[in-house]
């Protein structure tokens, strides 16, 4: 559905993404991740056709991205905003319009997102009057209004409380059921972890990682010891060869380093503390993230180092 | 290269938003009624002004020069014979007076300067009046003393006038220019009230869109110029909307006005004019006025409207890509002093181009595009410019405007993504060049 062929942006001197390349299959959930400035939002905003990249192409069902392809789409940009003057009910159906549907099909549509969000009590109302959660609504509804192939969410949960996070969820799971296409960019984890099939891992402006989540994880194997404990777990401080992830007074993430085995961790856990679950798993996203990112980084600034 | 179906989406959202504000609204209805007062006050104060005698005394001490004076206007000039200086001072402290002039033979003699002291109300025509009557007072009583003949009392009382004719390519054209030079000047403020007024307005909404971040929803559906065409033709036409109207109205306000003031003035017209007739009494009423109302052709009309559409269009380009790189109205007033000053600049010429609209100087600033606006309608409503300078400094407008928008859009498409800090000018340059 999205392809994106060694696609490269730089401004003046500074590159913002080079050599990236992934496909989004269709009707797959599509996580990209990255820390800030990794160039997700360059890359986002070149399949949106927002710019064009220097180098490189972006194709969306075939045909490169253009003026058409533009109202397959469905953007919700990270940074959020609408008209605060205008009546939230206008301003839905010229959002749509612009997307190129017609009048009838803008109000149509619109009546069934209004309702499903209860948010149809609004349309008289300056944008400006509604709650931060009810503005985050109606932007919601805007992006998916003219039933896109494609939805493209940056950051969609940021800023909501857990109940709109939840309707939010459902109805992106929804539109994915329905055969949409969803590609959301994030640095919330868990999410990735519960919603995605493919992802792909964005750092200093290129991909290094890419694939099916469940491949990721396969390839990279088990390497993570999960404890639940009571006692003194000052012991998991003295553990050599290990890196310590999501620790609390009676939890821990253990990632094995070096030849340490998972048996090393249980004999020296019950010689210390009374362990409640012990359990040896593949590493969570935030660990490949991390682990990856800092990867890539040392072998950046050696490669430079070298240069 | 644009899609019209979206311009046009883009262009009636932003021209129905502002054409139906409050503010749009009321700007449009009450701008005719001030200009209506500025056109009837001055008829009225001069019609109407209240015949408020301000007296004053006169101090005589040559006995010669007061009943010259008192001859001349009897309510306005006094003697009070029996009252010594002080008394009389104390009259005008407590408003019985109005003022009073000590005359001697110094005075008489042109070695001292009289001093009408008076207590500050009256302003300049009370003023020149006391003035007018001494100074005939004395001329006729130095002429007397000389006793002159009277065939140079004659020539003394004569008053050379001027009028003038502006010969034209056609044949000779009867007109008085002198008060086509306000006229010129009015255009001027005009042209530069405007371009600020609707360049503001484009500049104001670009920033509104950026900084509500709504900009990267709408160019996620339409090209960033097509947004900022939409955008500067629906200003645009909110400005022609406006100006259409305010022509009507002005237009049927001096269509009604011989009416209106022959309906108020009616008798004190046809009493002053000695007849019934209309046009000699509207001939009255103009010779009354402190000024002439000017005759407005349709040439001028036409060329304010172009020059007007096309200044809008270069500055509002220019305005829009500046706002394209501000976060706030109020930050950067370098980049927006930028813009402006090209506004700023021929204002300063409006004067020694109205009192010669022919010179070099008028000629060359005239053709400088982003000048043009401002300074090519003063020219043409005072003279009569030649044709290929009013065709070449409209193909020089045209050319800039479309290098401008150009430009700005290029930096306009990268501006309004870029957030956190305002661009500096140097920003802008290099935004121009990226792809």
């Amino acid at each position: 559905m999205i392809e994106v062929r060694n696609i490269a942006k730089r401004y003046g001197s500074f590159t913002a993404v080079e050599n990236v390349s992934f496909n989004v299959e269709k009707g797959r959930i599509f996580g990209v991740l990255g820390p800030n400035g990794a160039g997700k939002t360059t890359t986002i905003r070149m399949i949106n056709y927002i710019t064009v990249p220097d180098e490189g192409e972006v194709i969306i069902n075939g045909k490169p991205a253009g003026p058409e392809s533009q109202k397959m789409i469905g953007y919700l940009p990270e940074e959020r905003g609408l008209y605060k003057k205008m009546k939230v009910g206008e301003q839905l159906i010229y959002l749509a319009r612009l997307k190129g549907m017609s009048d009838y099909d803008a109000r149509k549509s619109l009546k069934y997102w209004l309702d499903r969000f209860k948010a149809s009590d609004w349309t008289k109302k300056k944008l400006g009057e509604l709650s931060k959660g009810q503005q985050q609504k109606i932007q919601f509804i805007s992006t998916i209004a003219h039933d896109p192939e494609i939805c493209i969410f940056d950051e969609p949960f940021s800023g909501l409380d857990p109940i709109n996070s939840e309707l939010l969820r459902e109805v992106i799971i929804e539109l994915n059921q329905k055969g949409k296409t969803i590609l959301f960019a994030t640095h919330r984890m868990e999410q990735v972890e519960q919603m995605c099939d493919d992802i792909c891992l964005f750092n200093q402006g290129n991909i290094i990682l890419t694939g099916p989540l469940g491949d990721i994880k396969r390839s990279l194997g088990k390497n993570t010891v999960k404890i639940e404990f009571s006692g003194d777990g000052s012991f998991i401080d003295r553990l050599d060869n290990v890196r310590i992830n999501n620790r609390s007074s009676n939890y821990a993430e253990i990632r094995l380093l070096d030849g340490v085995t998972e048996q090393d961790i249980l004999r020296e856990a019950i010689s210390h503390v009374d362990l409640t679950h012990f359990e040896f798993v593949q590493p969570s996203l935030n660990e490949i993230f991390i682990t990856t990112v800092n990867d890539a980084s040392a072998r950046k600034s050696i490669q430079e180092q070298i240069a | 290269m644009i899609d019209f179906n979206k311009f046009g989406i883009i262009f009636k959202r932003e021209y129905l938003t502002r054409v139906t504000s409050k503010a749009y609204i009321l700007t449009t209805l009450l701008a005719p009624l001030i200009f209506l007062g500025i056109f009837l006050i001055p008829i009225a104060v001069t019609l109407l002004s209240p015949d408020t005698q301000r007296v004053v005394a006169l101090v005589d001490e040559t006995e010669v020069i007061a009943p010259r004076m008192i001859e001349i206007n009897p309510n306005q000039f006094v003697v009070f014979p029996d009252l010594t200086l002080e008394e009389i001072r104390t009259k005008v402290t407590t408003g019985e007076l109005n003022g009073f002039v000590v005359i001697d033979e110094e005075v008489l003699d042109g070695t001292r300067t009289p001093e009408l002291i008076y207590g500050g109300t009256g302003g300049v025509g009370f003023v020149a009046d006391v003035r007018s009557a001494l100074r005939t007072s004395i001329r006729d009583e130095k002429l007397d003393r000389a006793e002159v003949t009277e065939e140079i009392r004659g020539i003394m009382a004569e008053r050379v006038s001027l009028t003038t004719r502006v010969l034209t390519e056609t044949g000779e054209e009867e007109q008085d220019t002198s008060a086509l030079f306000i006229v010129g000047i009015i255009l001027g403020m005009i042209m530069y009230t405007a371009m600020f007024v609707y360049g503001g307005i484009v500049m104001r909404g670009v920033i509104e869109e950026k900084t509500s971040r709504i900009v990267e929803v709408i160019v996620s559906s339409v090209r960033p110029f097509e947004l900022l065409m939409g955008k500067v033709m629906g200003v645009g036409a909110l400005a022609v909307t406006q100006f259409a109207f305010w022509i009507l109205a002005i237009a049927g306000i001096s269509a009604a006005s011989t009416p209106i003031l022959l309906y108020f003035f009616g008798s004190r017209v046809s009493e002053a004019a000695g007849s019934s007739d209309t046009q000699a009494a509207m001939a009255t009423i103009e010779s009354e006025l402190p000024f002439t109302i000017p005759e407005i052709g349709f040439g001028l009309i036409l060329g304010f409207i172009i020059f007007f559409v096309l200044g809008y269009l270069m500055y509002s380009a220019l305005f829009a890509a500046v706002g394209s790189a501000l976060e706030s109205e109020t930050e950067n007033q370098q980049l927006t002093l930028v813009v402006s000053l090209p506004i700023i600049i021929p204002i300063f010429f409006l004067s020694p181009v109205s009192t010669d609209p022919d010179s070099t100087l008028a000629f060359v600033l005239s053709m400088i595009p982003l000048f043009s606006p401002i300074i090519m309608p003063v020219r043409m409503a005072i003279m009569n410019v030649p044709l290929w300078e009013v065709a070449l400094a409209i193909t020089l407008m045209a050319a800039t405007f479309i290098a401008l928008i150009w430009l700005s859009a290029r930096i306009y498409r990268v501006g309004i993504l870029m957030y956190g800090k305002s661009a500096s000018l140097r920003e802008l340059a290099r935004w121009v060049r990226y792809s």
